[in-house]
């Protein structure tokens, strides 16, 4: 495994080093933030998720055995602390979200291609936001969780296998029917000729 | 390997995916060659994760997102820090308190049971339970080294004096 320099600053912060700790959440925070968002369609509470999951970090940080990745670490808390945050019901409730309108907040131009979207894409893009949304609301949460964990953070079954604690076919397993509930739920979005 | 028998349709996300062992792989994209229903099953999955691709980026969080957080840390993560260093660092000295306090707590819910002379004695050892109420309401108490922090609690008041 190649050298994991977020692990170092986690052996740093064990030592006491309070900087390392603070470039961790410089270096992961925002992510963090964008993961909870997926749990809780809400940017205001996706924020206090996060500073929750590294105020666990921050106090749980002997735990950390350099031996495994930080973001495994890190993946490992946040999926919890999400999934007992939806435990508690009332987002199943929450009408779908604008994630344009719904507080103001604007999208993270750091990950908007080189262009603005125009007003159709932005709109079509939103549309698609509120279904998918739709769409995780609807998961058994151990699906949810490998859905999110495989499409949108893009880590491989193994590593999701330990962020979740289990084997690589149950995570496969996961991930399929996961999808196949995409597939149907998105069909209105899905374009003719993706074959290979 | 197959929902259906005969087909590979539990398979295709994995191969899309390329999180198919090799051999597995192989036999995957055979059945694919010879098979038109696996083939659409395949291309529909393709076509909902290229959907996916096209998500907008996620909101942004609002200014000053890494001051909201170093200010709720400097709030609420210092004292156990604190603590937990001191700890570590001299590990042997919480081992004899720890021990007491366990005892303590034996013997305080031996006290609820015997007469008012032991009352007398829970009252001298008051600020210890006081101590363990307020931090336990914190959540603060997760693991046995916690309960060592709580023993010495005071000490450590006092060496901030």
């Amino acid at each position: 495994m190649a050298p994991d320099p977020d692990a170092a600053l986690m052996v740093a912060f064990q030592g006491g080093n309070e900087a390392a700790f603070r470039t961790l959440f410089e270096r992961h925070g925002r992510a963090t933030m964008a993961f909870c968002n997926r749990f809780v369609r809400d940017p205001a509470r996706a924020e206090e998720l996060a500073q929750d999951v590294f105020l666990k970090l921050h106090r749980s940080a002997g735990r950390y055995q350099p031996s495994a990745r930080f973001t495994t670490f890190l993946y490992r808390i946040a999926t919890n602390h999400c999934l007992n945050e939806v435990r508690r019901g009332e987002y199943q409730a929450r009408p779908e979200i604008d994630p344009e309108s719904e507080d103001g907040a604007p999208l993270d131009p750091d990950a908007l291609p080189g262009r603005s979207a125009t007003p159709e894409e932005a709109a079509r893009g939103n549309a698609l936001a509120r279904d998918v949304a739709a769409l995780l609301a609807r998961l058994p949460e151990s699906q949810r969780a490998a859905f999110v964990l495989a499409r949108f953070e893009g880590l491989p079954y193994e590593e999701i296998a330990d962020v979740l604690g289990t084997t690589v076919p149950s995570v496969k397993s996961l991930v399929h029917r996961a999808t196949v509930s995409a597939a149907r739920a998105l069909e209105p979005w899905s374009s003719e000729g993706v074959t290979s | 390997m197959t929902r259906r028998e005969g087909h590979v349709d539990d398979d295709l996300t994995a191969l899309l995916d390329g999180a198919l062992p090799g051999a597995l792989q192989a036999e995957v994209e055979a059945h694919l060659a010879s098979c038109p229903g696996c083939r659409a099953e395949r291309d529909r999955i393709a076509r909902a994760l290229s959907a996916l691709s096209s998500l907008p980026a996620p909101p942004a969080p609002a200014p000053g997102f890494e001051q909201r957080f170093y200010a709720r840390l400097a709030r609420e993560a210092p004292r156990n820090r604190s603590i937990l260093d001191r700890l570590s660092a001299r590990p042997l000295r919480w081992l004899v308190p720890s021990t007491g306090l366990a005892a303590l707590l034996v013997a305080g819910i031996w006290i609820r049971r015997a007469d008012e002379r032991m009352d007398l004695e829970m009252a001298r050892h008051l600020d210890l339970l006081e101590n363990y109420v307020a931090v336990a309401s914190l959540d603060a108490v997760e693991t046995p080294e916690d309960v060592d922090v709580v023993s010495h609690l005071d000490e450590l008041q006092e060496g901030r004096r």
